[in-house]
């Protein structure tokens, strides 16, 4: 059977035009996705049945005893940390905000090392931004800074910039003026109009560097700015002014390096700059398929958009308190739910071994380097895979997926309801 | 060899992502691309492996040269192997140094562990599939 106008929820681009083949409860076949969508779609090998750990091996239970158990560690627990969420969908978010209000517990997603920064940098500064769909028909000079998306985001260029056709860019590959700017010159560099290879760091100089010169302060820029020469940043500084619509995107290079979210803030003024000469808007590469919408679902219920505390009885935010990764850090948190993402694989060495010296239950359809350090591992359906759900992609339009099979997993929203269920249960006084 | 660690995405490393126990992954996460002057100054070839250490810890590698990465830096794509070297400060932001913890760099003929084995130094316990 072939099922259109399918979603992938891989990455933050969530491509809408898929074709799959299906037999039965598989994946045969996926057309228009790239590599990733493949993998996601056909190599999708769960965990059969939820697990847990004994002292030395790795035992069979059933969903009703992992539930029961895992509501027990988190009912017990004085400073549960909920974490995950950036690969399903709103309502297992949704129903994970409950839960962290219930219980007193810190919930956060994956932004928090990720675009977890350039969300602090927007609450600073604001955020000039545009849908994808303006960049695809409008822009005629993007810029990829610290980001890769030939190899993070495969259809990024082909959906919206460098060989999209555009309503007003109709000979995208003659019209659009790709720079690329980035510490290595990967393979999105090797196909840029402009690559700049800047030094480790030089981000915030380079920022400030373009900014000046697009205030027409040349004389004060030093020959080279981070290893990049006057000349070069002189040429990009003209490239963006004589744009007709011009759009920055930026990834981790910036969120991760030195400086941090102030890298991001100079970035979102520079477009600011750009703005009195002619029209250009900055986004974020959001990486997994739905770290947009963790931020929106907690946004919405707790008024913060990640690292939400609710020990006090209300939701207080504290990035670098209590984002997980320093929770973790500090030893802080006695037991951990972590729903939909690997924080084994993805935190520094530190933070995920505090997992494993406490009781850490995992809910996610696959076995990952989390499923080691936990105590018991749940499989549910993925989302747009088997579970239908709402994500958003990454510049912040909502997209439905699709259910395009069954595999007789339960949703990771009805584990969590269970979950809850016991919780409100023995919470009544 | 003192050097700054960068890491980041990758195909390999986004196509077996769900499958952290795969040879396939071990080999897209497990690989340090280094320039090839510092690889010629290290004295090693393609496939030949180098601990890379920090404060935080110690992981052996398989080193490879790569034309887009500068002299004194090295490129680890995100995941586990990477993550065992990197520290948790975050300065405040909740984000750790992903893209600039400082590493020396030595040539070693230790094997590249597996990402079970690396769980296992941690405390973890591997679950392998019946």
């Amino acid at each position: 059977m072939l099922v259109n106008d399918v979603v992938c929820p891989f990455c933050g681009c969530l491509c809408d035009d898929l074709e799959l083949e299906v037999e039965a409860d598989r994946v045969v076949r996926v057309l228009n996705g790239c590599s990733l969508a493949e993998a996601t779609f056909m190599n999708d090998t769960r965990l059969p049945a939820p697990i847990r750990r004994t002292s030395t091996a790795w035992e069979k239970i059933s969903y009703d005893e992992a539930i029961k158990e895992t509501a027990d560690i988190l009912k017990d627990a004085d400073r549960p940390l909920l974490y995950g969420w950036s690969s399903t969908h709103g309502d297992t978010q949704s129903v994970g905000v409950h839960i962290a209000e219930l219980i007193g517990a810190v919930i956060d997603n994956t932004s928090t090392v990720c675009h977890g920064p350039s969300i602090l940098a927007i609450q600073e500064v604001g955020h000039p931004g545009c849908t994808l769909g303006q960049v695809k028909n409008r822009a005629d000079v993007i810029i990829y800074w610290g980001c890769n998306p030939i190899e993070a985001h495969p259809r990024h260029m082909s959906r919206y910039t460098t060989f999209a056709t555009g309503f007003f860019v109709p000979d995208a590959q003659r019209e659009r003026t790709i720079i690329v700017v980035d510490t290595r010159r990967n393979d999105s560099g090797g196909i840029a109009d402009e690559f700049v290879q800047i030094e480790p760091g030089g981000d915030y100089a380079v920022l400030s560097a373009l900014r000046a010169l697009v205030r027409g302060k040349e004389s004060v820029i030093p020959k080279k700015v981070a290893g990049i020469s006057k000349e070069q940043l002189i040429r990009i500084a003209g490239i963006c002014k004589n744009a007709k619509f011009g759009a920055i995107f930026f990834g981790l290079g910036l969120t991760m390096s030195r400086g941090k979210y102030k890298n991001v803030r100079n970035a979102i003024e520079l477009t600011d700059e750009l703005n009195r000469h002619t029209k250009f808007v900055i986004s974020p590469m959001r990486g997994h398929g739905n770290v947009y919408g963790s931020n929106e679902v907690f946004t919405w219920m707790t008024g913060y958009p990640f690292a939400v505390d609710f020990a006090r009885g209300i939701a207080f935010y504290n990035p670098g308190e209590t984002t997980a990764v320093d929770i973790l850090r500090r030893g802080e948190c006695d037991a951990a739910l972590i729903v939909a993402s690997d924080p084994g694989a993805n935190f520094p060495r530190v933070a995920a071994a505090h997992l494993a010296k406490i009781p850490t239950v995992l809910i996610d359809p696959h076995v990952n380097a989390t499923t080691s350090l936990s105590r018991i591992h749940i499989p549910c359906t993925a989302a747009g895979i088997d579970a239908a759900g709402t994500a958003y992609r990454m510049d912040g339009v909502p997209i439905r997926l699709k259910k395009v099979i069954e595999r007789g997993y339960p949703d990771d929203a009805e584990i969590l309801k269970k979950i809850y269920d016991c919780l409100n249960g023995w919470m009544i006084p | 060899m003192k050097c700054i660690l960068n890491t980041g995405r990758s195909v390999p490393q986004g196509v077996s992502v769900e499958h952290k126990g795969s040879e396939e992954y071990r080999t897209a996460a497990s690989v340090c691309f280094l320039n090839a002057v510092d690889m010629m100054l290290l004295g090693i070839e393609n496939g030949e492996r180098i601990r890379v250490s920090s404060p935080a810890g110690d992981v052996v590698l398989t080193a490879r040269s790569a034309e887009g990465v500068k002299q004194g830096e090295i490129f680890v794509t995100t995941g586990p192997y990477a993550n065992h070297i990197i520290s948790s400060e975050t300065h405040a932001t909740g984000m750790p140094d992903f893209k600039s913890q400082y590493v020396d760099v030595h040539v070693t003929e230790e094997r590249v562990m597996s990402v079970g084995e690396l769980m296992e130094e941690i405390g973890g316990l591997r679950y392998v599939s019946q």
